[in-house]
């Protein structure tokens, strides 16, 4: 079987970092056969969400086992065959619900663990798995304490994971750029 | 003189704090611009931080841009005479903030441009620039 494989792919608003995962995680399906998953972490919470919801939905194709796995995201990879592939999309959100909706008294410390465990059982299971955020800290330092706080739980998840990565690409224009383990 | 760059929580300190471990910290924003090529001891290696909060404040007190940027120009030039005289090293973190929307506000305007010149103008003087994303650094 395949060892394990753990992928970031982050770029800024519409840059084409979902195509990009994709394309990286039927790849890596390919190369490894077995399950192909998609992790959705967005939840219809109104018309907007939902339309977008259903155009990436339409977008990425019906041929992925889709399951809306809990925070504790590491749960839904334990259900996995050993030897699958699973694209998470994205952690930006998830990062918002943990913080925001979760009602943890310290969401910092609790979504650091929920990643680590995540990646723990990724590594476990000798998953392909390939995780989708959005960049978002190359603007103005925010003004509103609690804007900051997000931000800062962002990075800090986004340090770790790229820390933890084999390949950690950027996307730009739909491009990758890759800034660690480039497979070419 | 080395240049870091990245956004926000980038993980810009940690990456500095692990490549120089013996290097002095100083904050801009609390010694002035003037002057500040005085800490540097020779053979030293003297991290310069807290360029944002300089910047939000001397925008405040200088309605030009032209000669605030000039002001910094000059600064960065007297650091890199300091390196040389001194045998010693200057690392700068400085922030990337250019790639959101225009802001409302015309101080964060302000504030978006002069951070972007002054990456520029010591980009344009530095030895070696880094630019850190995610904990991760590449450089140009």
């Amino acid at each position: 079987m395949a060892a394990a494989m753990i992928a970031f792919v982050s770029g800024g608003a519409r840059s084409g970092k979902s195509g990009v995962a994709e394309a990286l995680t039927r790849e890596a399906h390919a190369a490894r056969g077995g399950e192909r998953y998609y992790l959705a972490t967005a939840r219809a919470g109104d018309g907007e969400m939902a339309a977008r919801i259903a155009r990436h939905r339409r977008e990425r194709g019906d041929d992925w086992l889709t399951r809306e796995p809990p925070l504790a995201f590491a749960e839904a990879l334990a259900t996995m065959p050993p030897g699958s592939t699973a694209l998470l999309d994205c952690l930006t959100l998830w990062a918002s619900r943990v913080m925001f909706e979760a009602g943890f008294s310290e969401a910092e410390a609790e979504g650091r663990a929920m990643l680590a465990a995540g990646l723990d059982e990724a590594r476990r299971r000798d998953l392909a798995l390939v995780v989708v955020s959005n960049d978002l800290n190359e603007d103005l330092p925010p003004r509103d304490a609690l804007v900051w706080r997000y931000l800062a739980f962002l990075q800090a998840l986004h340090r770790d994971l790229a820390a933890a990565s084999d390949r950690v690409i950027e996307v730009v224009a739909g491009r990758a750029i890759d800034w660690k383990g480039d497979a070419s | 003189m080395q240049l870091f760059i990245g956004g926000a929580c980038a993980g810009k300190r940690d990456l500095v704090a692990a490549r120089f471990p013996d290097a002095g910290w100083s904050r801009i924003d609390e010694m002035g611009l003037d002057g500040a090529e005085h800490h540097l001891r020779p053979g030293a290696v003297r991290v310069l931080t807290g360029w944002t909060r300089w910047l939000a404040q001397a925008l405040a007190t200088e309605p030009d841009d032209d000669r605030l940027r000039e002001r910094l120009v000059a600064a960065l030039d007297a650091l890199r005479n300091a390196e040389r005289e001194a045998r010693g090293e200057i690392v700068l973190i400085l922030p990337e903030m250019g790639r959101g929307i225009v802001p409302m506000d015309a101080a964060d305007r302000r504030l978006r441009d002069l951070a972007g010149w002054l990456a520029q103008d010591a980009a344009a003087r530095a030895d070696a620039v880094w630019y850190v994303r995610h904990g991760l650094a590449r450089r140009f």
